[in-house]
């Protein structure tokens, strides 16, 4: 009888928690309304709507009407990082600074601003991970629409300097967003103390299902809308309010900022033995962006010899499920970009494996992924052998 | 439990069939659907592409319940087969990139991905036929695949599965059927190189060498006493053998009989031209105990799907091997395989030279 599988790729996505599903379940059947009707119906799901707004909004210490939600993740970097750029740069700032080491969701959304005619230039990274600051103050001037760089990296864990680059965008009069997608619900986020002028969150990260996200507008900040149709959300994201999944996303967002604390603490009890079992058992494992601060709950590595690809294989035929943070539709994996702008030589960047701790992990997981770990090192090396 | 094994799965129905098979047998199926070349058609900003292949590889070992991976396989394929493809172009030769990627990608680079995750078997979906660490044609003559085969390691054949080796393509896509696999049971054949999309390797010799490489400048069609009766746009273009391209007016249709790179001439001459009564093979590997010896009688098979030839075993020099045919044969092409065969049993090959 084999073992249950054991899922370390909670940075990819989390199962739904069954008190969102709870929470959201009404608005699919019974509180069916459109919030836009005027009956008794539609104030329902306005008010359904409206509150979890404002719970959502308390959660980013924010005001209700600066969140707008999205369909995810992916959504909130295009219409912030595009949003904002379209909206400035006929304004004579057709700058866009960004980093290496974004989700494709924002660069892609840069590379699609260059194209409009924009000047798209990005921060260059120190080895550890973090953005260089000197790099940033060069980059960032007075033709500069956009910054945008994300709050934690999404393959490594590591914490990016968002106050001192929101500081420096607004001195610039730039805006500033950051990608927070892997920040919320482990790091404090809070508009009130870092003067972020977009901030983009994803549901499913820490327990909402797919397709919810929002991105948080500062007060006063115009925003180009990317599509076009009725006044819902201000006119900034217009269609049917989705009830039931701004519920639920009110809902996740709450209880992953109640339990914030103790999850920190217990997954990075958990993330520290994982590394410290896994660095005594492999020889030459390199754990990358693990000298600066770091999200608790990824660990993100190399074993020298060995390629993602047969790493993740090997491992999955053992049971565990990880990533290297880069994959892609195919599922074929390409080096990280990450690692590469990082300057960790290609062979380990080609070798990069994500494990990311979650609500489904246990110290007896992380024992068995222990366990195993020298044979799946073995398997990978004989895998990765004809690739020399 | 039979043991593991790795099945590469094409997306198409041979490979999808094996792979069902192995399973229905009980074994430990592991799908990986290899990754040789980049897509074409790919946006910048997506360094990776999707191909409609390994889409329906991936929805085929999802309805059996197998794991699937894609494997990254672009650069030894691109190093081991196509680079190879164009350097025999480039010297007057017409290449199998097939047989370079059996004996380099698929039972070598593959089945280090087998060791890796501890599979004693190989499966793929030719028709060809692995019997007490023997290759075998397949039974169905018109789909027999051996020919591709003869480069591979031999210690590799006694972990190889050939399922569809068994049967004839019509069974092959009855089956398909018959394990509800309508996705691919009816997809038509694919005869074209897998990086040659719509058969013009041209455009592949182009841009690996350039337009002003020799094999692709203009040169002279010549007869074999030296007579110039044309001109030519590159003898990359040309094959032994071929008819097309070439100046009419003769009273005999002319044919390709030989490409010499040196001075840039494609030679044509009639029919009989073509037909050959000997051939030395390079870089033999044998896939048998005790090999053919000078003297012995084999049966040799210089192009797929030609039938087999009886000859006589001239000399062994090394890895290079001389036969005599007993009746002469037609195109023996530089850079084509030559295939010794003892019946149904593969004993090795070469490349013609």
């Amino acid at each position: 009888m084999p073992q249950p599988p054991i899922y370390l790729d909670h940075a990819a996505t989390t199962p739904v928690r069954p008190e969102v599903l709870e929470a959201m379940l009404p608005y699919f059947s019974a509180k069916f309304g459109n919030a836009s009707s005027t009956h008794r119906w539609g104030r329902e799901a306005r008010a359904a709507t409206d509150a979890a707004r404002e719970r959502i909004a308390a959660c980013l210490g924010a005001e209700p009407d600066e969140i707008c939600l999205t369909s995810g993740g992916t959504e909130a970097d295009n219409l912030a990082v595009l949003g904002g750029w379209r909206v400035q740069q006929g304004l004579g700032r057709p700058g866009i600074v960004t980093t290496p080491i974004e989700h494709k969701a924002v660069l892609a959304s840069a590379h699609q601003a260059a194209r409009e005619g924009g000047e798209e230039r990005l921060i260059a990274v120190d080895a550890s991970g973090v953005i260089n600051l000197d790099s940033a103050r060069r980059h960032i001037r007075d033709d500069v629409a956009v910054v945008s760089v994300m709050w934690v990296n999404n393959e490594t864990g590591v914490i990016q300097p968002v106050a001192e680059l929101a500081a420096m965008a607004k001195a610039a009069g730039a805006v500033f967003h950051t990608d927070a997608v892997q920040a919320f619900g482990k790091l404090p986020v809070d508009a009130r103390s870092i003067p972020f002028d977009f901030l983009s969150v994803s549901g499913h990260k820490f327990g909402a299902p797919k397709s919810i996200g929002a991105v948080y507008v500062r007060r006063g900040t115009a925003l180009a809308p990317l599509f076009f149709g009725g006044t819902q959300d201000r006119g900034r994201r217009p269609g049917t309010e989705n009830v039931p999944m701004a519920v639920a996303l009110a809902t996740a967002m709450e209880l992953a900022l109640t339990e914030r604390e103790a999850t920190c603490a217990r997954l990075r009890a958990l993330r520290d033995r994982l590394q410290a079992s896994l660095l005594a058992c492999v020889p030459g494992l390199v754990v990358h962006g693990c000298a600066p601060e770091r999200v608790p709950h990824m660990l993100h590595l190399s074993v020298p010899g060995t390629d993602s690809e047969s790493m993740l294989m090997a491992l999955d035929l053992q049971g565990v499920a990880a990533s290297s943070g880069s994959a892609c539709q195919s599922g074929s994996v390409t080096p990280s970009q990450v690692l590469s702008a990082m300057g960790v030589a290609e062979d380990l960047a080609s070798a990069a494996v994500r494990m990311s701790l979650g609500s489904l992990t246990t110290g007896e997981q992380i024992d068995r992924v222990v366990a195993v770990f020298p044979d799946v090192v073995r398997s990978a090396r004989a895998m990765a052998g004809s690739f020399g | 439990m039979t043991g593991r094994v790795l099945v590469a799965m094409s997306g198409g129905v041979d490979s999808s069939v094996a792979a069902a098979l192995l399973v229905r047998q009980g074994y430990d199926v592991v799908g990986v659907t290899m990754k040789l070349f980049e897509d074409g058609a790919e946006l910048p900003d997506r360094p990776c592409c999707s191909l409609d292949a390994t889409s329906d590889a991936r929805r085929v070992a999802e309805q059996l319940g197998i794991p699937h991976y894609v494997l990254n396989m672009v650069d030894h394929f691109s190093r081991d087969v196509i680079a190879d493809f164009v350097a025999e172009y480039a010297r007057g030769r017409t290449p199998i990139p097939c047989v370079r990627c059996n004996t380099f990608t698929k039972f070598s680079d593959l089945v280090a991905k087998a060791d890796g995750i501890d599979a004693q078997y190989v499966a793929t979906g030719h028709y060809a036929r692995a019997v007490d660490g023997a290759l075998h044609r397949g039974v169905d003559d018109n789909k027999d695949q051996s020919y591709f085969l003869w480069g591979i390691n031999r210690g590799v054949v006694k972990r190889l599965l050939l399922p569809v080796g068994e049967m004839t393509k019509k069974v092959t896509r009855a089956l398909a059927r018959e394990l509800q696999l309508p996705r691919v049971a009816d997809k038509p054949e694919s005869q074209e190189i897998c990086f040659v999309p719509g058969g013009d390797y041209v455009q592949i010799l182009r841009r690996e060498l350039g337009d002003a490489a020799p094999a692709l400048s203009p040169g002279n069609i010549v007869t074999a006493d030296g007579a110039v009766i044309g001109e030519h746009d590159g003898f990359a273009r040309y094959t032994v053998g071929q008819r097309r391209g070439l100046p009419g007016g003769s009273a005999d249709p002319l044919y390709v009989v030989a490409l010499r790179p040196a001075t840039r001439e494609v030679v044509v001459g009639p029919r009989e031209a073509l037909l050959g009564t000997t051939l030395t093979v390079q870089g033999v590997n044998w896939l048998v105990d005790a090999p053919p010896r000078a003297g012995d009688e084999v049966q040799v098979r210089v192009r797929h799907r030609a039938p087999l030839a009886p000859a006589t075993v001239d000399r062994i020099d090394g890895d290079a091997v001389s036969v005599s045919l007993v009746s002469p044969v037609s195109a023996i092409s530089p850079g084509q395989s030559a295939v010794f065969y003892d019946g149904t049993k593969v004993l090795g090959g070469g490349i013609i030279d």
